[in-house]
């Protein structure tokens, strides 16, 4: 044990280069993960957090919220369907606002008040209850979206009175206002003077009790024209730009997950091959095999604790940064993931040590008479 | 420098670690700048493309396309602002297109043009279109009629154009009055009038950015000008993604630097006695230093051989759904990554090569 440090003391170089490599490529893992995770949120949060549990699309909208209308008299043909507690017209649609003094974007999920495409995340205040109010997602305290802030549609639109917030209710990293349909149809009308009739993104669809949101779906998929009907979670997964992040990230991270064992079963494997005849010795004098290898996966541990300290500390500045530079995307990251991501580079890390601990093994102590072994 | 050499042949097996690791790493390098180039270039073919010094959105648009609206009269202003030359009018629609004998419809983006971008060919007739070689993926062919969107607007594709992507959706280059047919038919609620457009394309005279300045002054304030550059990073998200992806890249960079001054240190302090040795016999610090320099740069050399082969391989396997996109310059620019930071990761041993004494050859045994 003792040596363990005195070595780790002797070689700081050494030690201190594969520290950082190791917490560098940590840090790289934690910050894709974060980004990947954070940036699906801030896409599809609002999509996520609003309580039709079916959403009816158009069939050439390529299952995009953002690209869909549907013909009027869709709501009433998917209110017909077996299993459909109610539906209702649903509205989105990305506008420039002026709140808090300047022009910003957020997107209005219209949606009948009290029916479904309400928000379900409400951390403060209430729904709205009229036409003109809003819930607006939360985090945009600063920017004109408080409890109490009026917006106003660009360019001369009614005022949106702000009167509860959503936690997780972005749309496409802007956030999300949830309005009366009316309200949005309104703020169509303001933005283009040409617009001929003002149709609905969606129809926004709640199941009777006990019906399968999917079964429903798939009904409706059946017996309603021209429309695609996808359940909550559908509708978020094949959002554009979801499932291409994930699967780019994902492949990113894999790589970097292969990476840290290798560097590290490697420079231990150097160690151990280096310190051969030293250790040789140390077993003629009475060291036992658990000694040398309890010293070994001592300074695996310090190397991993140092990277991983070292990996949290660029991941917070690098989020301190980030919010100073007016990023919508933080890189804060969920405990579970963190211990995951953790957990599994210790566990790769380990395994791959395990080849320095089996030459370790492997060490013959009669070698150290003779001097056969110090080569 | 040939016992550098030498012993790179004489014993590869003591190197191959670190080559793997350094070839995992210019992997993921290529791979991650593949992956960059595909979002930016995928997203911003049709911005590139266009010949001009200014692109002119209205002020409450905050620079997107699909909340942008020029009238006629608006135009005009600019259009009277000194220095403004020609200009064009851009209209932009994200619809589905179905393709004949294609079950699913192939994401495209319709624009309407007037000045003709670099490398599409002039207006088309009504009903007609230049496809970008983006759609060919989706089984879109010459002479192919699309519908476009639950419309159904009928287009003919007459030939194809490369590299006119826009948001990762391939272009559908129309005549003006198509793209109007297609917003209008699919879009009733952003329906555009006659002589309506969403953007401008202005060239003319003098410093883009003063230009752009003179057309905002010019119009009051009712139009937000930008450059053509500034007009691509206005794309959403393209600012991000370049930021986010060009730090995880330098962090890699750095992996691969320090990676390979810890096994060069290693390496040193192997050879300690053998250096001492050498030193004595007449060897300056710098021949050996240069041996060391030149295994990295061999070591880094084949890393990069096998680390690109491997990332053009991953390239050919990858799901359809990743926009990987492994262009030539990427991959200069990560060789030239990789080498500096060989260099400066070997450079770390230099101190270690000075510092041996020759007389520790005599007496000593390390």
């Amino acid at each position: 044990m003792f040596l363990a440090f005195a070595e780790i003391r002797r070689a700081r170089l050494r030690f201190a280069l594969l520290a950082g490599a190791v917490g560098l490529l940590v840090y790289l893992v934690l910050f894709v993960q974060a980004i990947t995770g954070n940036l699906v949120t801030e896409f599809i949060g609002a999509l996520k957090n609003q309580s039709a549990q079916v959403l009816v699309l158009g069939a050439d909208a390529r299952q995009n919220l953002e690209g869909s209308r549907v013909a009027d008299d869709t709501v009433a043909a998917v209110a017909r369907v077996d299993g459909v507690d109610e539906a209702g017209p649903l509205g989105e649609g990305t506008f420039t606002v002026r709140a808090g003094g300047s022009a910003r974007e957020a997107v209005l999920f219209g949606h009948i008040l009290d029916g479904p495409g309400s928000p379900t995340t409400l951390t403060e205040g209430r729904l709205p209850a009229r036409d003109g109010e809003a819930v607006a997602a939360d985090g945009h305290d600063g920017d004109g979206f408080a409890i109490g802030d009026r917006v106003v549609v660009l360019p001369d639109g009614d005022p949106i009175t702000i009167v509860g917030v959503a936690s997780e209710a972005n749309y496409s990293v802007s956030p999300a206002l949830f309005v009366s349909y009316d309200t949005y149809v309104a703020a169509r009308r303001t933005v283009n003077p040409d617009a001929r009739a003002v149709e609905p993104s969606a129809v926004a669809v709640s199941v009777v009790p006990g019906a399968a949101p999917a079964d429903v779906a798939a009904r409706i998929g059946r017996t309603v024209d021209g429309v695609e009907a996808l359940t909550r979670q559908e509708a978020v997964e094949r959002s554009p730009g979801v499932s291409a992040v994930r699967q780019s990230f994902s492949v990113v991270t894999l790589l970097f997950y292969i990476v840290i064992p290798l560097i590290l079963g490697l420079f231990f494997v150097i160690l151990t091959v280096q310190k051969t005849s030293a250790l040789t010795l140390l077993r003629a004098i009475g060291a036992d095999r658990a000694q040398l290898v309890r010293g070994l996966l001592l300074q695996v541990a310090v190397v991993l604790v140092a990277g991983v300290v070292f990996a949290l500390g660029l991941l917070a500045a690098t989020g301190a940064a980030l919010s100073a530079g007016g990023f919508a995307v933080g890189v804060s990251l969920g405990v579970g993931t963190l211990a995951t991501t953790l957990g599994i580079v210790v566990g790769l890390s380990l395994l791959a040590s395990l080849v320095s601990v089996r030459r370790m093994l492997r060490i013959d102590p009669v070698r150290a008479i003779g001097g056969a072994g110090t080569a | 420098m040939r016992i550098a050499l030498r012993e790179l042949r004489r014993r590869p097996g003591r190197f191959v670690p670190a080559t793997a690791v350094l070839a995992l790493l210019a992997t993921l390098l290529v791979f991650l700048g593949g992956l960059l180039d595909g979002l930016f270039l995928g997203s911003t073919g049709a911005i590139r493309a266009q010949r001009a010094d200014v692109i002119v959105y209205s002020a409450d648009s905050l620079d997107q396309f699909l909340r942008s609206r020029i009238d006629p009269a608006l135009r005009a202003e600019v259009e009277r602002v000194p220095g403004v030359g020609e200009t064009g009018g851009l209209g932009v629609t994200l619809v589905g297109a179905r393709v004949p004998g294609r079950d699913e419809p192939a994401d495209a983006a319709v624009i309407g043009y007037e000045l003709a971008p670099s490398g599409v060919p002039d207006t088309p007739a009504p009903g007609q279109a230049w496809a970008d070689e983006r759609l060919r993926a989706d089984g879109v062919e010459e002479g192919d009629t699309l519908r476009l969107g639950a419309a159904g607007t009928p287009v003919r594709v007459l030939g194809f154009v490369d590299d006119t992507g826009y948001l990762l959706q391939g272009t559908l280059w129309v005549a003006p009055a198509t793209w109007r047919t297609v917003q209008d038919a699919n879009r009733p609620d952003a329906a555009v009038a006659d002589g309506v457009f969403q953007a401008l394309a202005v060239r003319g005279e003098g410093d883009p950015a003063d230009l752009a300045r003179s057309i905002d002054a010019g119009t009051a304030g009712a139009t937000s000008a930008l450059t053509r550059d500034e007009a691509i990073y206005s794309l959403p998200g393209t600012r991000q993604q370049n930021s986010t992806f060009t730090g995880i890249i330098a962090a890699t960079v750095m992996v691969a630097a320090l990676v390979l001054a810890l096994f060069f240190v290693l390496l040193t302090l192997e050879r300690t006695a053998l250096y001492g040795t050498l030193k004595a016999l007449g060897a300056s610090s710098l021949q050996l230093f240069a041996g060391v320099l030149l295994q990295a740069v061999v070591v880094s050399a084949i890393a990069l051989t096998v680390g690109i082969s491997l990332a053009l391989a991953l390239g050919g396997i990858v799901p359809a759904g990743v926009p990987l996109q492994i262009e030539p310059t990427r991959i200069i620019a990560t060789v030239v990554l990789m080498m500096l930071s060989a260099a400066v990761g070997s450079a770390v041993s230099l101190r270690r090569v000075i510092r041996i004494d020759p007389a520790s050859a005599i007496g000593r045994t390390t």
